[in-house]
């Protein structure tokens, strides 16, 4: 076996490859991008009325209610925009690199994600269980019992499927990790 | 219109090279391969304005391509190397069988690369010219040839040890 026998096997390969029509490759693409536009859209106008919500309530009515309702949704927006970022670069960075360079980045990329996940994710889980704790004692004088057990059980459920979907996440990440040093 | 027409003719023109060098990347698995094949050029269609005309059009789309295939660490379903006795009476069967054992040794024997070298000889069995591949890579043209005869004599020998 010579070296020209590797390209010879190498074509002489054999799959039902019958690419998707271009047509519906566009329609994909617009498809995600239209998705994304909405997704930012969704989240500026979040972002927008947390702002004035925390505006009008800062000076005269700020309590513990609307301290809870901000530490919960700050938490949650902060997490979100940091994941869209590291998304977007990562994305931008795919195109732009050359393959050695991008895996280069790769590199420091799962090493900033384990920062992600071991310090800033915990925190903002923290500070929005904090502030659902905080928003407890006015469910309770403003709901009747059966509704406030039943936004107690559906929050603490909440909690618990949000923190099993960090913990696989970071589970999976670590594999990815581990993967990229192995390579 | 002119848009979608330019892009299906180098979408028809690239996807066959695009997916054997994907399918190299996942170890035959079909399945992936032809998952980071929609990928790349779902993300040529959205950033091909990006596009700065530096490098070829095939340069571009086969840099996304291995990016793609570096950045996706799912675990691929590698395929195992057959060893089944023939029957010597078919013998375009035994060809066939020949060929398709060939194909998983190669396979498994890229696997074994690291990162650098599956690259280059997965765009060297492509037949993609070798500035391409040295500007895929962001690697000095100069000292590809002679690396690139090294890595398949590397591969031949890891064919023929797998025997």
């Amino acid at each position: 076996m010579n070296s020209n026998e590797l390209n010879k096997i190498w074509k002489s390969q054999k799959h039902d490859f019958f690419p998707t029509p271009s047509r519906q490759i566009i329609k994909k693409a617009k498809k995600q991008r239209n998705r994304q536009v909405i997704g930012i859209a969704v989240m500026s106008t979040t972002i927008i009325i947390i702002l004035l919500f925390t505006l009008k309530f800062a000076n005269n009515r700020w309590n513990n209610f609307t301290m809870g309702l901000v530490m919960m949704f700050s938490s949650l927006i902060f997490r979100v925009l940091l994941e869209l970022f590291t998304l977007h670069r990562k994305e931008n960075q795919l195109i732009t690199l050359n393959s050695l360079s991008f895996y280069t980045y790769l590199k420091s990329y799962y090493k900033s994600r384990t920062i992600i996940n071991y310090m800033v994710t915990p925190l903002c889980f923290v500070i929005y269980t904090l502030g659902f704790i905080m928003l407890l004692p006015y469910f309770k004088r403003q709901f009747t019992d059966g509704f406030y057990t039943y936004i107690l059980i559906s929050g603490i459920t909440s909690l618990c499927v949000i923190a099993l979907i960090i913990i696989t996440s970071i589970i999976k990440e670590k594999r990815f990790m581990h993967e990229l040093h192995k390579k | 219109m002119k848009l979608e027409e330019n892009f299906t003719e180098i979408y028809n023109k690239h996807v066959p090279k695009v997916y054997r060098l994907c399918l190299g990347y996942a170890s035959g698995d079909e399945n992936l391969a032809k998952d980071w094949v929609q990928e790349t050029f779902i993300k040529v269609w959205n950033h091909r304005k990006s596009f700065k005309e530096k490098s070829s059009v095939s340069t571009w789309i086969y840099r996304i391509a291995v990016n793609i295939c570096l950045s996706d660490l799912r675990k691929t379903k590698q395929h195992k190397i057959l060893n089944t006795a023939i029957d010597k009476s078919e013998i375009t069967a035994q060809e066939e069988h020949c060929v398709d054992e060939n194909i998983q040794k190669m396979y498994h024997c890229i696997e074994k690369l690291n990162t650098k070298n599956k690259t280059l000889i997965l765009l060297e069995l492509e037949e993609v010219p070798q500035i391409n591949i040295a500007e895929t890579l962001g690697i000095g043209h100069g000292s590809l040839r002679t690396r690139l005869s090294r890595l398949k004599k590397i591969l031949l020998k890891c064919i023929k040890n797998e025997q």
